[in-house]
């Protein structure tokens, strides 16, 4: 059985709906992520879950019992908000020990058991500490340490690593991921963010208006997009209509298609013209926007050297590897 | 534009900053002198220093009397502020957030109508029947709770939107506590300073409030300004006395103030 199961979920806010029939369910211990664009209401499902948002209709169980009537005192779900929302009128030791403190947990016992999580985001030096003198990455590992003190049945992360610069951002979703396999944590990461969900998920469901569009891991998700919309969201897809694909492909195509930027290979000599029109370095890839037979594409080159550089104008024959092609409604 | 404009422009903007303090301190420095002189009306200079209207005016009981008065009608109008004021901005911002487009309005009321204009509606809703309380502190208190309304509205608000309630609100609610124990433990803690700021506002402003208190209760409740008021046919030594002893009084309060209000580091 599942430990997590969500069913026939319902929300509507001002007469229109948040989301509705959601239904999914999660493995004990595992990491699964929604992902969706902004206003698709992954953040409102995960409030709902935590209880902090009331839902219309639907169930919510954890380990068999249904959440729904109960508080959110009462759920024993830890959360991460991407605001931090720590205390500041109390140092880190103080913010991690609250939910002890509500828990009446002895004052030994909260003692060893806050340094053991401030330990395992790497603060325990940091105890003393307000919230005001720390940075950033400092401030949401303490906002962890704080949700996984009270030992949580289940770990609510809402865009954690938004507000943080890309190095940290990194760091902090390695230092996450490991603490979750170590403690063997089910785990709701909420982003908006596919390079996040990509390598962090065991699973994902990808959200859109309401619903969830698309679920499964990340290799499914990147390679094989049931829709326009998955196909426009994860990865960098080139997305052609029916028109502009039979005359890329020369044969009649009758939806949409979508090809990775990756599938497509430029050489010097070959049967489809095209043209660079400008590109872009992207560290290990080159970007290069080509135009052929009217259409314009993205196609992705590894960087292997500066002498492989096509410039701008340059004349270039495309091979797309034809297992790659997708078609989307 | 010359390297020496700079330098000029900044002697300038030091010249301005110093000739507003001097024009604003002159008054007080010419009072402080004032108080403390023997006499002081044909000569250029006073002809003698001299405490005695300060022992003067700090042993007349009628004075200690006002200004235990003003004390008690102040703090009681701040208490009954904080007491309606805290939780209703709480609710409002927590709860109601788009009701505080119409709160901005209300809180306005109490400036858009004159003291005088609205004292004569005072004295007519409260001059008698059920509810006659003119002449008592009570109209008094009630009164400056609404004068206060808009210090304690704006300071509290600013402080509220600077700490992100409804997260630390949330984060504290999932980590057990009841509502009460994140209102008490977690929000009001991070509202100490919006609420000193606001406190210390409307005291000053109540502290030297003359027209409410001179129409609704006038000499029944002698207040430190009606007092001042009262006392005007009396010696400008005594009344200069009486308005440096005012002065410092706020600014003692400010600084003490200010000193709590410290951050711990």
């Amino acid at each position: 059985m599942s430990f997590v199961s969500i069913q026939n979920l319902e929300k509507t806010y001002a007469g229109s709906p948040v989301f509705k029939n959601i239904n999914f369910d999660i493995a004990r211990g595992e990491f699964i992520t929604l992902l969706g664009p902004s206003g698709c209401g992954k953040s409102t499902l995960l409030r709902c879950i935590a209880g902090l948002t009331p839902v219309d209709s639907g169930r919510i169980l954890l380990d068999g019992t249904d959440l729904v009537p109960l508080s959110p005192q009462k759920r024993g779900i830890g959360m991460v908000f991407q605001s931090y929302a720590l205390f500041p009128n109390m140092t880190v030791a103080q913010n991690v020990a609250f939910g002890l403190r509500m828990q009446k947990v002895a004052s030994q016992d909260s003692r060893s058991r806050v340094e053991e999580a401030l330990r395992m985001v790497e603060l325990q030096d940091f105890a003393a500490r307000y919230p005001h003198q720390l940075s950033g990455g400092q401030c949401q590992r303490v906002a962890l340490a704080r949700s996984l003190v009270t030992r949580p049945r289940l770990l609510l992360l809402d865009e954690p690593l938004s507000a943080l610069d890309a190095r940290i951002r990194k760091h902090l979703r390695e230092q996450i991921r490991s603490i979750q396999r170590e403690l063997g944590l089910t785990t709701v990461f909420v982003t908006h963010d596919q390079e996040e969900a990509l390598t962090l998920s065991d699973r994902i469901f990808l959200m859109n208006q309401g619903r969830i569009v698309q679920s499964g891991d990340a290799e499914t998700l990147y390679t094989a997009p049931v829709d326009a919309f998955a196909a426009g969201f994860i990865g960098n897809y080139n997305l052609l209509d029916a028109e502009s694909a039979s005359r890329l492909l020369e044969r009649p195509v009758s939806c949409r298609l979508a090809i990775r930027p990756e599938a497509i290979a430029l050489s010097l000599d070959g049967a489809l013209d095209g043209q660079v029109r400008s590109h872009s370095l992207l560290g290990n890839i080159i970007r290069y926007r080509v135009e052929a037979r009217g259409v314009e594409l993205s196609v992705d080159v590894l960087n292997r050297s500066s002498a492989d550089l096509y410039p701008d104008g340059q004349r270039v024959s495309l091979s797309i590897d034809p297992t790659a092609l997708r078609e989307v409604a | 534009m010359s390297r020496a404009e700079p330098a000029r422009s900044a002697v300038y903007h030091r010249l301005v900053v110093w000739a507003l303090f001097l024009v604003l301190l002159l008054p007080l420095a010419g009072t402080l002198l004032y108080s403390i002189s023997t006499s002081w009306s044909a000569s250029l200079l006073p002809s003698g220093l001299t405490f005695k209207w300060y022992l003067a005016l700090w042993s007349d009981p009628r004075f200690l009397t006002a200004f235990a008065q003003s004390l008690l009608v102040c703090v009681g109008a701040l208490v009954l502020s904080v007491l309606l004021i805290l939780p209703l901005l709480f609710v409002v911002h927590y709860h109601f957030p788009r009701l505080d487009g119409l709160m901005n309005i209300l809180i306005l009321l109490p400036f858009a109508v004159p003291p005088v204009v609205s004292s004569v509606g005072l004295l007519q809703l409260y001059g008698s029947g059920p509810m006659a309380m003119v002449g008592t502190p009570w109209i008094l208190i009630g009164c400056y709770f609404t004068v206060a309304l808009p210090f304690m509205y704006r300071a509290i608000t600013n402080n509220l939107q600077a700490i992100n309630l409804r997260d630390l609100m949330d984060a504290a609610q999932l980590l057990g506590a009841s509502t009460w124990q994140a209102a008490f433990l977690v929000v009001l803690p991070n509202l100490r300073k919006g609420l000193m700021v606001a406190l210390l506002l409307s005291f000053s402003f109540l502290f030297g409030e003359f027209v409410f208190a001179n129409l609704l209760v006038g000499t029944r409740y002698e207040t430190l300004q009606v007092y001042l008021n009262n006392m005007r046919n009396s010696s400008g030594h005594f009344n200069s006395a009486l308005v440096i002893s005012y002065f410092l009084f706020v600014l003692v309060l400010t600084w003490a103030a200010n000193r709590l209000n410290k951050d711990k580091t």
